[in-house]
Formats: structure tokens, sequence, C-alpha cells
């Protein structure tokens, strides 16, 4: 029964080597879709490339149907995989800073690491950044403790939270991400018009 | 039919294949029926037969003193039962509360209630739900009361048997029972007196004394 | 055939497209399914998703109790990421996920031709003053991913997929404050 690793299929030691095959796989992906290329990273919020939101979005339909179908024929155990709790000021606070650490430094971090290893100097400097971002981050944290752990509502689903079934939370958010998609040619179009530029 | 399809780029494709999907969900609604069990009947019985899935009274008592936290012990009786005495480490969940617990199929479960009926019963509940490990204190509550709390000794037994109380006394002890040695014409006396005092609060071993326990790994970003 | 061009120069320079034939880089919906596709074998096979700045945490928390071992263990953060001794804390899922990472990406670069030591930046401003954004830009994102417990990788792909009420309200943030900030950032980029 899946994951297999919460079944003992496998040790401790051998999923370190799971993580680095996944790794490569993620890295791969990163790189193909042209991720570890900074303007065209921040390309998305100036309308005129909008790869990160096609790529983004199908992937998370992908697994999400994944997910979905692999448990509706009874091989993947859902319960078993890992959800992180919700907090959910500190993550919509933490959400906006990343998004203008984003546009700022044109990397998260998944991006920079394949392009350090690419061989761009600004990846491997914005590394460096999320470094000391995190120092800062961990020397004032018992001052921001309080609000770190404030408003948990744990372990929470959109289909839990708004009453939904799962299925239907699919759907939607499959309509969404196909309107987005749409949305999201056009907007190429027409900016590529606007900017007068070679579409990348 | 083909032709239509064809002439849409890959692109379109996925998104129609996408959407079909996300239809499908909709009408599948929720994809897994947290009520509904499937009975494999031949491995559970396979299973049953083999007795693999008891436990000795007395092998949990020596688990608990050595602190192992590998395991869920889950007490099946109602509230009031589990208030007035339960076995140190154990949580409360009766039985038909079983399946929306917090129960994790890849947990080990030791389930104990008066007897063994209903240890029985939801170990067939939690088995056919696809829960892996899953065993069944033998005796229940009643035999961990007679065997743990209050081990009796007759006063003519042999020095062997001496021996062996010895370790079961140190046993009992610890869970805050009444060892006692009886001679054959006062037992039923004391019997009745024994069951009459209240059963001692234990507080369980802290859950510090991790020996068994896999570390709980982060799993987050 | 690549330049260097003048990486470390203090002047406004206006650098010039190089000319190159990378490959182009692929249908990003194709690049999305197999993206998901990743993601969902850390499901099937691990229970868990992707992440990247739960590694760096792991990183700067080992460097700095190698440095000042009483201060980290003191530290409600970094005693997160560190191990009670008995094992390397090195021995993490993500940092391997991550060298993967590293590697995946230079694999694709290297068959696609598209390795090159160079600066991404637009043609307005100078190769000084990207490398300072870069870095003001990750201090300011490994900050925020540390508040939101997780990146885009960690957050809004594995919890988007799962589903996770936090993960899409923060996903919704990052989209939000990278709109509301590219405005005041545009000389950078276009």
């Amino acid at each position: 029964m899946m994951p297999y690793y919460k079944f003992d299929y496998f040790s401790f030691d051998f999923s370190l080597v799971v993580a680095f095959v996944i790794g490569i796989g993620f890295g791969f992906a990163l790189e193909r879709g042209g991720f570890g290329n900074a303007r065209i990273l921040a390309a998305q919020f100036y309308f005129y490339n909008m790869r990160v939101l096609k790529v983004m979005f199908t992937a998370i339909v992908t697994a999400m149907l994944g997910v979905f179908y692999l448990s509706w024929i009874g091989w993947l155990d859902m319960s078993l995989i890992y959800l992180t709790d919700t907090y959910i000021l500190p993550q919509i606070i933490g959400g906006l800073l990343l998004g203008i650490g984003f546009v700022i430094g044109g990397y998260c971090p998944g991006t920079s690491v394949v392009s350090a290893s690419t061989g761009r100097y600004d990846g491997m400097v914005y590394l460096l950044g999320i470094f000391f971002g995190i120092f800062v981050f961990g020397e004032i944290f018992p001052l921001i403790e309080n609000f770190y752990n404030s408003t948990p509502m744990g372990k929470v689903t959109l289909p839990q939270f708004l009453g939904l079934s799962h299925g239907l939370v699919v759907f939607l958010v499959v309509m969404m991400a196909l309107g987005a998609f749409a949305a999201a040619e056009w907007s190429e179009k027409v900016m590529t018009k606007k900017l007068g530029r070679e579409k990348e | 039919m083909k032709c239509p399809i064809e002439k849409l780029s890959i692109s379109k494709r996925l998104a129609i294949f996408a959407a079909l999907m996300g239809i499908l969900a909709l009408f599948i609604g929720n994809p897994v029926n947290k009520n509904k069990i499937t009975v494999n009947a031949k491995e559970l019985a396979l299973t049953a037969i083999g007795n693999q899935d008891e436990i000795s009274v007395m092998e949990l008592a020596e688990w608990l003193i050595e602190g192992r936290a590998d395991f869920t012990l889950v007490d099946l009786r109602d509230e009031k039962s589990f208030n007035e005495y339960s076995i140190p480490a154990s949580v409360n969940i009766p039985i038909e509360n079983l399946l929306d617990s917090d129960l994790m199929r890849n947990e080990k479960i030791i389930l104990y209630g008066e007897d063994d009926i209903a240890s029985a019963q939801a170990w067939f509940i939690l088995k056919s739900a696809n829960y892996k490990s899953v065993y069944i204190l033998k005796g229940g509550l009643n035999e961990w009361k007679e065997k743990i709390l209050y081990p009796k000794l007759a006063e003519n037994a042999s020095s062997e048997e001496k021996a062996e109380f010895e370790k079961i006394k140190q046993i009992s002890l610890h869970f805050g029972g009444v060892p006692q040695i009886v001679s054959g014409t006062t037992t039923s006396n004391v019997i009745q007196n024994v069951q009459t005092s209240p059963a001692p609060k234990i507080t369980p071993p802290p859950a510090s004394n991790l020996k068994s326990a896999p570390k709980k790994k982060r799993e987050g970003c | 055939m690549s330049t260097l061009s003048g990486i470390f120069s203090k002047n406004e320079v206006k650098t010039e497209e190089i000319v190159h034939q990378p490959k182009p880089y692929s249908n990003p919906y194709l690049v999305g399914v197999g993206l998901g596709l990743v993601l969902l074998a850390a499901f099937v096979i691990m229970g868990r998703g992707l992440g990247a700045s739960g590694a760096a945490s792991t990183v700067v928390a080992v460097t700095v109790s190698k440095v000042a071992p009483e201060h980290a263990s003191k530290n409600n953060f970094y005693k997160e990421y560190l191990t009670d001794g008995t094992t390397n804390p090195l021995k993490d899922w993500l940092v391997f996920e991550v060298l993967g990472v590293a590697a995946g990406g230079f694999l694709s670069g290297t068959l696609a031709h598209r390795v090159k030591r160079t600066i991404e930046k637009g043609p307005n401003v100078s190769n000084r003053k990207r490398l300072i954004y870069a870095f003001i830009g990750g201090a300011i994102m490994g900050f925020g991913a540390k508040l939101a417990r997780g990146c885009t990788s960690g957050q809004a792909l594995t919890g988007g997929a799962l589903l996770n009420l936090g993960s899409w309200a923060f996903m919704f943030a990052v989209f939000g404050g990278g709109y509301l900030a590219a405005y005041f950032f545009r000389r950078q980029w276009l």
C-alpha cells in the first residue's frame, strides 16, 4: 500500500537515496521549464511570460488528480501523507514577503539552486541571501515566536474548511486552473505585442 | 472521431483530459469512505489461526516498564469506566469511534476491553479497514487485574513458583497493585476484599524513555 | 559562444543579449505534468512532498551549532533542525533532495546547452546592482519562507496538491506580494 515508506518497505537510509533521485527529477523539470533563469521567473509578474503560473498550476493539478484517483482505487492511503499545520496569519505574511523577495531577487529557494547549478552567479548570491535571511530569522526567533505560532488551525484542507466534498474541490481547482491558463495565454499575446519583444 | 482530437495542440489535449478528470472527480465526491470496509476473509482467517495478533498482559507490563512507546494502547470501554481505572498510557477510544479516530494505518495498535470480546470485534473492524498492525491484549482488563494488579500466590506453593512470584510481585508493585499470598480457605474472602478496594491511580512512566520508538522526523518543507 | 560581460564592472552597463543557441525551453504544460509526476512520486513513495527552504534551514542551524553550540541548543528554532546528537543532522531528507535538485538542474542544463556562467538580469540595471538585489531578495524570501513554514516547493506545490488551506492562502499571498512589488522593481527586469 502506498505511501511505501510509511509501511516500512524500506529504511530511513534508503529514503535518503530516494530523496536524491526525486530531487534529480525535480531539478531536471525545473530547469526544463526555464526556472533556472531569473528573467523568466520575474516575467510572470510583468505579464509577458506566464510560465511560472502554467508550470506550477499544471503540476499542482497533476499531483492533486493523482492523489485523488490513487486513493479512490484504494492504492494510496491519503491520511498518511504529511500535511503541514495551518497557521493562517504568519503564512499569509510570509507569503507576501516571499512574493516581494521573488520580485527583488528573481528566484525562489528551489529555482535558485537550479540557477546556481547552471552557472548563474545571481542564483548563487541569492542562495547566500536565503541563508542570511534564515539566520536573521533564527536569531530574532525568540522575539517573534508568539507571532510565528499565532492563529493555528491544525491540519485543515480546503474540502474540510469549505464543507465541500473532496471531488468537488478538485473539480473547482481544475476549472480555476484552466481558466487561469486561458487568461495567461491571452495576457502573453497582448503583452508581447505591447513590449515588442520575442516570447522566450 | 480521430481528426478533431489530432488537430488540437498537445496543450489543448492536456486541458481536455484534465477537465474530464475534474468532472469525474466531481461525481465521485469523496474518494475514501471511512466507514466502509472490505474484508479479505481468507487473509483474516489465516491471521486469526496463527495467534500472532495476541499479546499477553505480562508482555505488556514489561513493555510499559521498559518505557517502550512504539505502540498505541487503546481502551475500548466507555468513558466512565476509563476514568475509573485504565492501564497506564492508554487512550480511550470506544469501539464505535475507532475508524474516526486519529489512529494511523501504519502504527502498532494494542486493543483491550473488559474481556476478549470487545477487542476481538475491534480487531476485526480495524483489520478490515486495512490497519496493518493490530493486536489483542489476551484476557483484557480482567486478565490485567488478575495477573498484574492482584496476583496471588498459594501458601503452599513450590519454591520455584515462589521465585517466579517475586518477579511478578515487582511488576505488580510498579503498577500500584496488591500482590498477595493466600491460603486455601481464606481465598474467597480475600478476593471479595480485593475487588472492593479502589483501584490505584498510577502515573504512567514518562514518555521520554523512548527506547524503541522511531524518532519523529520533521516532514515539512 | 559565451562572454562574461563585465560582471564586476561598476558602471551602468547596457548588456547585449548574448547570441547563443541554447535549446528553447519546453512546453510549460508538459513540464508542469512532469513536475506534477515527480511530486506524486514523492507522495506515493515517501508519504511527503518536496521542499527546499527546509534544507537551507538545516544548513544554517548546523552552521550556527558548530560555531556557537550553546546558543543554538537554547534557541527553539535551531533546535528543531538539530538532532539529539545521535545522528548527523545533515542526514536529512530535504538536504539530500536539494542536492538532487542541483544535480538534476545541472544535468538538464548541460543536455540543453544552457549551462553558462552569467548573471540573469534585465537590460537596464548593472551587474552589481543585480547581485545586491539578489542577495536582498534572497534574505527577504528566506525570512518569509520560515514564517510561512515553507517556500513555493513545499507549501505551494505540495500543499497545493493536497488542498491544504494554509498552503493555498500562502500561494495567493505570494502572487499578491509579487504583483504588488513588481511595479517598484520593474527597472531591474524590463
